[in-house]
């Protein structure tokens, strides 16, 4: 699904180049769990945001789904983003004037979806997440845990086929954490949604398929998690 | 999409309550000074416009120097009224030609009386011929406009008049006596016609159109001529041009007929700066063509620039307030984003919302016309309305194309910043985008500012200046004292003699609201000396309770008064040198005579014209001798300040001697005030705009306050953790502030010096240029400037510095 090649990235600086990845190469397979893990400023999320396309690498290819997307337009790349990719994120970044109900909509309105399938969907997810009695709620009504099941509620509502999430425990209480953590796994083995994650605990590693080391830059490690 | 985007732009105007209020009202503001310019425009603009007809309708225009300002040849409304006959006969494409009355701004109307009822004083009743309804397509509530003015001694009233005159508009075949002058006998007419107003403004105005028949004629000397209004209606709207030159060549050739024989005037008209000229205007352009004076256009191009400049600051305080209100955005256009949604979509949002701001500020703006609009039309005298609004929907059409362009002009750039923001840069928390674009508001602030102080500076001199006139010693003791509009004459002024509480009963021709000055010049010990010379009776100069510095003025004690005597002024007397009672001087009168008039006072100069103009030198005298002059004017003083019934007595008398003729009337008093009247206008509205530009300035102090203390969130979370005071964090915000202000004080001084020393040097009689208001406004505006920027500094330097530190 995911293949990178030689992914380099580097901030050219007074002639100095300052590398974040060097020589990045690896496969994601449709339905893997992935967990990145690295010590600060190693290159995890400079990693995920080239996988999510927010960022372009400065060397290197870059397929997804078979396609070479490493120079992509805006549209092509929004296409992506409507329909294949889901993005959670540490600090939820739920926006803050639409309601739960209507931050789930949101990416169901640019894919335009009609109405009908909407509501059902929104309906469907609302249920299984426990928060039809929090639809009309504003996010900072709702506390970090409910916050993050609704990021993730958002990422799953355009249907992806992978969710790309940036330490989506890490303004988590560990009881929460670890609700948000049984999810994913449930996700990945029960819808087969392809899961890339950072984290920075091992034990959230724990609940992935698979382990890429990073430091410096480079994958230091590549290993399967053993259940 | 569009439901949610309004749902989210409406959620955030609630949030930012007060941005969202500062950027509306600001943009209110901006828009009501403009949209009342336009309600201005378009009523200029729809003069002559209330019927398709008037298309074909010309207004005949002749150069000559007859009643010209300046005794120079100019392309004059009034014309010689032979020209109508000539356009008539010689010129195929006319298909009506009308002789009307111009309007002469002295006197206040005609008395017109109806059956039994006492005279009423009628403005705007206009003498014509038979042809003003055939050129002019007034609409008739009663009477038909072919036959109307058939006849002699008839009339058409507009229906206020007839309202006023009987009660109703269905006055057909009544009869009203119109009498001119106060021993006019007076013409009998007959209504033969109403017509209603049209929907806009006529250059001809009238309330009544009277046909006495003096208009069908010319004079039968060639020599002889009668000026008046002429209007001519073509058979189908003609090339002007073209058609002038015809009028000019016809005209040409008419003046060498009329003046056969007469060899020197033939020869005179091939005399380059002698050649007659005629042409004709289409009635549509007559009011923005005025003779001698600038067209409105023109006198309000200043006032435009003013009015289209603060709507464009204050759209680009907008912008500036959006863009620093952007910040808060940057995490909604992030994550929309990466949830799929194009730039331009979130540009349209960001379009939408600026759209939403606008449209409530136009709202708001149309409530702050429908209040101002009374005081509005008050002060500069016209009649605007928006509801009722004869182009209602121009009118709306062009608030709509004004929403779009401030829609566009306000929300494009911030619509632009916000979606380009870079989402992995905005959802990793970190966008700052710098202090980008900061020395364009800079200057953007001290621009407004320099208006603003300005503004105030002038406000405060022309407050002085008005101060200083309205308590400045005229000269005269303007209390207790009217004038008549009437001549003066023996009879009725001995009768009023007698009335208790009359002191004084005079006449003069020259007094404030009514001065006729009449030029000659006499020779002093071979010396010619140009005075204004004055005719006045024994107790005009008591009567003004003139003071008297060297001699005496004149009284029935000295017999001389009656032969030779005259009274000069502080003025005057400067001309003629030192020791000059007793002095005499000569003048050549028209017949070749030398007459020699006796110097027997100075008096202190009087003010009998505004402020603008200098108090002329000029001799006072009783005696005929030189001949006399004669105006409307009868001085009346009381010796009580209860005057109310003894005005009444006067009126009792003149009843007496003039039944058809009302009494009109002035006190001293107001005749005063109105002279003083057109400064207060101007500066009324130089107070207006003020008061928005400084308001805008303000806004745009506050925008530019909160844009920096949000971007200096961090500075000021750093320097709080290191120990500074909260008032050591507001005055290191105010302090750049300050200097924008003090910058913007400098430029502004001078600026107002130039500005304010031409406008006081339009007065003969003005201040000395203060210094006071030149520091008051620079105070007034460090004060404000520090109380507007301490509001955002405080908040911020309150703010408890971990929120800003967190995610770092």
């Amino acid at each position: 699904m995911i293949q990178l090649t030689n992914i380099e990235k580097y901030y050219a600086n007074k002639g100095v180049k300052n590398y974040v990845l060097r020589l990045v190469t690896t496969t994601i397979n449709q339905g893997e769990f992935v967990s990145i893990m690295g010590p600060s400023g190693a290159g995890k999320s400079t990693l995920l945001n080239i996988i999510g396309m927010l960022e372009e690498p400065t060397y290197g290819i870059y397929n997804f789904l078979g396609e070479d997307v490493t120079n992509l337009n805006e549209r092509k790349r929004i296409e992506l983003y409507r329909n294949h990719i889901g993005f959670v994120f540490q600090a939820y970044h739920l926006i803050d004037e639409m309601t739960v109900y209507e931050n789930i909509e949101a990416p169901l309105l640019y894919k335009k979806v009609g109405s009908g399938e909407r509501a059902s969907r929104i309906a469907d997810l609302l249920d299984r997440f426990n928060m039809v009695a929090k639809k009309d709620l504003f996010p900072n009504q709702l506390s970090g845990g409910q916050q993050q099941l609704v990021g993730i509620a958002r990422a799953l509502a355009a249907q992806p086929s992978i969710i790309l999430a940036d330490e989506p425990t890490g303004n988590l209480q560990s009881a929460q954490a670890e609700e948000i953590m049984s999810l994913f796994k449930k996700l990945n083995e029960e819808e087969g949604i392809t899961i890339i994650q950072v984290t920075h605990s091992e034990k959230n590693a724990q609940y992935g398929s698979r382990i890429l080391h990073i430091a410096d830059g480079l994958i230091k490690e590549d290993v399967a998690v053993t259940a | 999409m569009l439901k949610l985007n309004l749902k989210i732009a409406w959620r955030n105007l609630w949030k930012n309550k007060v941005y969202a209020a500062i950027n509306i009202l600001g943009l209110a503001l901006g828009l009501t000074a403009f949209v009342l310019m336009i309600l201005y425009i378009n009523h200029e603009e729809s003069y002559d416009k209330w019927s398709p007809e008037l298309k074909n309708v010309y207004q005949i225009r002749e150069k000559h120097d007859f009643f010209t300002p300046d005794n120079k040849e100019h392309w004059n409304e009034v014309s010689n009224s032979r020209i109508a006959n000539l356009i008539r006969t010689k010129l195929p494409q006319a298909v009506a030609v009308t002789k009307v009355d111009n309007d002469w701004d002295f006197g206040s109307g005609y008395s017109v009386k109806t059956e039994n009822a006492d005279p009423v004083m009628v403005n705007n009743i206009k003498d014509s011929d038979s042809s003003f309804f055939k050129v002019f397509d007034y609409q008739f509530v009663q009477g038909s406009a072919d036959k109307a003015l058939e006849n002699k001694n008839t009339i058409v009233l507009k229906e206020d008049l007839a309202l006023k005159l009987f009660g109703t508009t269905r006055a057909l075949g009544k009869t009203i006596r119109m009498i001119r002058w106060r021993d006019d006998k007076g013409n009998l007419l007959t209504v033969t016609g109403i017509v209603s107003e049209p929907k806009s403004p006529q250059s001809v105005g009238f309330s009544a159109i009277v046909r006495t028949g003096n208009k069908d004629k010319d004079p039968d000397e060639p020599t002889n001529n009668n000026y008046c209004l002429m209007y001519a209606k073509l058979n189908k709207a003609s090339d002007t041009l073209v058609l002038n030159q015809t009028l000019q060549k016809l005209y040409v050739d008419f003046k060498k007929n009329l003046l056969k024989g007469q060899k020197q005037d033939d020869e005179d008209i091939h005399k380059p700066e002698k050649v007659p000229g005629l042409k004709v205007i289409p009635l549509e352009n007559v009011h923005s063509n005025p003779p001698y004076t600038l067209s409105w256009f023109e006198k309000l191009k200043p006032v435009m620039a003013i009015s289209a400049f603060l709507l464009l600051v204050s759209i680009i305080n907008f912008i500036n307030l959006a863009t620093a209100q952007s910040v808060q955005r940057a995490k909604e256009v992030g994550v929309k984003k990466v949830l799929g949604s194009y730039k331009r979509q979130l540009t349209a949002q960001f379009l939408i919302e600026s759209g939403l701001q606008s449209l409530i500020s136009l709202f708001l703006c149309i409530v702050l016309i429908e209040m101002v609009l009374p005081t509005f039309n008050q002060q500069f005298n016209v009649a605007l309305s928006f509801w009722h609004n004869a182009k209602l929907f121009v009118l709306i059409a062009q608030l709509l194309g004004l929403f779009v362009f401030v829609t566009l002009l306000s929300g494009l750039y911030p619509a632009w910043i916000l979606s380009n923001y870079n989402p992995v840069a905005v959802l990793k928390g970190n966008y700052e985008n710098g202090l980008r674009g900061i020395a364009l508001r800079n200057v953007l602030v001290v621009f407004q500012f320099v208006i603003s102080v300005t503004f105030i500076i002038s406000i405060g001199v022309m407050e002085m200046q008005s101060r200083f006139m309205s308590n400045k010693d005229l000269g005269f003791e303007r209390g207790n004292l009217i004038n008549i509009e009437t001549g003066y004459e023996d009879k009725f002024a001995e009768r009023l003699k007698k009335i208790p509480g009359v002191q004084y009963v005079a006449t003069t021709t020259q007094v404030l609201g009514n001065s006729f000055n009449v030029p000659e010049e006499i020779q002093y010990k071979g010396k010619p000396i140009k005075l204004n010379t004055v005719t006045v009776t024994m107790d005009a100069l008591p009567a003004l309770g003139m003071k008297v510095l060297q001699g005496r003025i004149f009284s029935k004690e000295y017999k001389s008064d009656t032969v030779n005597t005259v009274v000069l002024n502080e003025a005057a007397a400067n001309l003629f040198g030192k020791n000059l009672l007793g002095q005499t001087y000569q003048k050549t009168d028209w017949q070749g005579k030398n007459n020699i008039f006796q110097v027997v006072g100075i008096i202190k100069n009087y003010h009998n014209e505004g402020f603008d103009k200098a108090v002329l030198p000029t001799v006072y005298k009783v005696t005929k001798l030189g001949g006399t002059s004669n105006t409307n004017n009868l001085l009346v003083r009381f010796n009580t300040a209860h005057y109310r019934e003894i005005i009444s007595k006067i009126e009792k008398e003149w009843k007496i001697m003039y039944p058809n003729f009302p009494m009109v009337y002035t006190s001293l008093e107001d005749a005063f005030s109105k002279s003083l009247e057109e400064n207060r206008q101007f500066m009324n509205m130089i107070i207006l705009f003020s008061l928005v530009s400084v308001s805008l300035s303000l806004l745009g102090l506050f925008a530019l306050s909160t844009f920096v203390a949000k971007r200096k969130t961090k500075e000021i979370a750093v320097r709080k953790v290191l120990g500074a005071s909260n008032i050591q964090i507001v005055s290191l915000l105010n302090k750049s502030f300050l200097i924008l202000v003090i910058v913007a004080n400098l430029v502004s001084w001078p600026i107002a010096y130039i500005i304010i020393k031409k406008w006081l040097e339009g007065f003969a009689y003005r201040i000395e240029m203060p210094f006071v208001p030149f520091v008051t406004a620079t105070l007034i505006s460090l004060i404000i400037a520090i109380l507007t920027v301490s509001i955002q500094a405080r908040k911020a330097a309150i703010t408890d510095p971990v929120n800003a530190l967190k995610y770092e």
